[in-house]
């Protein structure tokens, strides 16, 4: 009796050890990717926009259309740009809800805020880097120890109701580009406005535009100007006195790739027939 | 005790080493999981390796994982026999899917919060004496010009810093300007976030360039009043 629990008893514990082991592995390493990459609640603060792939048209005119609903809603506090003069120190909009789609040609981002009236230079902007250089934030301004790229900023002002697709690189430098590839459409209703910009994915201008790649991470910044009139006729908001962010994360989905599924029925595969040459050599040992 | 329990034992010991005494000695930090797992691996191996020297020793270690595995009238361990070999396998299927699968997250960025100065800002002292008037000044210019992002109570939670990010650094943390010496917040201020190295991501940072818009002295004045209203004092080399 003793003889065979001396037996059973290291069997039973080494099964159980095997077991634990790569059970507890798992979500180990699980629980530590996910402390680095699970970005905030949505609701509250967002690192990044990820525009779903979508059939049929998008709707770029449209901010109300179904479709929206399948992008996933991000949302970024804003700043007021106290960065450079001539600075604010407080911005009507506080908070910028964005959504994005793209159909593998286009790609439709969807701007929300509250503004509590509609006026005629109320505007909206979205600003990406240009090419492998980064850029900084504020109008691609130099930096005093990394060689710093142009940026292009997609802008909208709802007098004109149109998108303009522009360069700089430095304050002061803003330059309308001579290719307009940016198309744009603001709506307002209940104190909120949703702004639509649409532009093709890639364009022929890769010096000026920002090249949109399915997949891939782009960084992305945002601006808005409330253009109300204060007493003395003055515009609240102009020019550098605006809400700001600086960069965040912007990706066009890429189309569902099913590989990883592949490889790990090939990796299941191979641990069982690793696990049945083990047995059987095992086997062979014991009987020789 | 036999080898294997002898095994486990000591992997235990080593867990709740690591885990539980290592984050508590004074000037150490909680081990990420990973770095736990190599040194439960090392353990082991270690072990692996002292059980197998002679054929006795190797006899004692492996006879009872070779008995679970092929022995015949093992009764109930029969049973986690076929759990475990049908467990490993879905394990390293998962593991493979989890690690070749398109992550959402976007690439993780190792931004460094205090990157090294350039040479001719290292080692300035304050030219401005720690006189009450002084630093009352100082404070009254990081009012207007510093408080709009890193707070009036120091702690980086200023009503414009909500959209940054990087978001605006927190005085009040021991971590921050308690680490660093005079003329390095020299250097910050004066260049802002634009003339910080590579390293440390200038592109992101909204930190004024106040060369352009304030007199060194008014920075040298900020300093004190930031070191003494944030109840922190500069780093020293004595």
């Amino acid at each position: 009796m003793t003889q065979r629990l001396k037996h059973i008893v290291p069997n039973v514990v080494v099964g159980v050890w095997l077991a634990m082991g790569f059970l507890t592995v798992q979500p180990v390493s699980a629980e530590e990717k996910s402390k680095v990459a699970a970005p905030p609640e949505s609701t509250l603060q967002s690192v990044s926009v990820s525009a779903p792939m979508v059939k049929g048209a998008l709707p770029a005119d449209d901010p109300n259309a179904a479709v929206w609903s399948s992008a996933t809603m991000a949302r970024f506090p804003m700043s007021p740009q106290v960065h450079w003069p001539t600075r604010i120190l407080d911005a009507t909009v506080k908070d910028l809800n964005v959504r994005a789609l793209h159909d593998g040609t286009n790609v439709a981002i969807l701007l929300e805020y509250a503004d509590p009236t509609e006026d005629p230079d109320d505007a909206a902007a979205i600003e990406f880097m240009v090419g492998d250089k980064k850029a900084h934030f504020a109008h691609g301004q130099p930096m005093a120890q990394v060689e710093g790229g142009p940026v292009n900023i997609w802008y909208w002002k709802n007098k004109d109701n149109k998108g303009v697709d522009m360069n700089a690189k430095g304050f002061g430098t803003i330059k309308v580009q001579t290719h307009q590839d940016v198309k744009a459409k603001g709506t307002y209703a209940n104190g909120t406005w949703k702004v639509v910009f649409t532009r093709p994915l890639a364009t022929e201008h890769a010096d000026e535009d920002t090249q949109i790649a399915t997949g891939g991470f782009i960084n992305i910044a945002f601006a808005v100007w409330d253009g109300k009139k204060d007493v003395s006729g003055e515009l609240k908001e102009k020019g550098s006195q605006k809400a700001v962010t600086s960069w965040w994360n912007f990706r066009a989905e890429a189309p569902p790739d099913y590989s990883s599924y592949y490889y790990a029925a090939i990796a299941v595969g191979v641990a069982l027939g690793f696990q049945f040459v083990l047995i059987r050599k095992l086997k062979k040992g014991h009987s020789a | 005790m036999g080898p294997l329990i002898k095994l486990i034992v000591l992997n235990v010991v080593v867990y709740a080493i690591l885990k539980f005494v290592v984050p508590n000695i004074p000037g150490s930090a909680p081990l990420p999981a990973s770095l736990v797992f190599l040194y439960m691996m090392l353990t082991t191996s270690g072990f692996v390796i002292f059980a197998t020297v002679s054929a006795e020793s190797k006899e004692a270690f492996w006879g009872p994982i070779q008995r679970f595995l092929t022995g015949e009238n093992i009764g109930g361990l029969q049973a986690l026999r076929y759990g475990i070999l049908i467990l490993f396998p879905l394990l390293v299927g998962w593991q493979t899917y989890s690690s070749t699968a398109v992550s959402d997250a976007p690439p993780s960025e190792n931004r460094t919060i205090h990157p090294a100065p350039p040479g001719e800002y290292t080692g300035l002292s304050n030219p401005i004496s720690k006189t009450p008037d002084a630093i009352q000044q100082g404070k009254g210019f990081y009012a207007a010009f510093c408080s709009p992002c890193h707070g009036g109570n120091f702690d980086g939670k200023g009503p414009a810093s909500r959209g940054f990010n990087p978001p605006p650094a927190n005085f009040s943390d021991p971590t921050t300007i308690a680490m660093l010496q005079e003329s390095y917040l020299f250097w910050r201020i004066k260049k802002g976030g634009v003339g910080l190295p590579i390293e440390g991501m200038p592109w992101k940072s909204a930190m004024p360039r106040w060369e352009v818009e304030l007199p060194d002295e008014w920075i040298w004045k900020i300093i004190l009043g930031e070191y003494d209203g944030a109840h922190q004092a500069p780093r020293t080399w004595e």
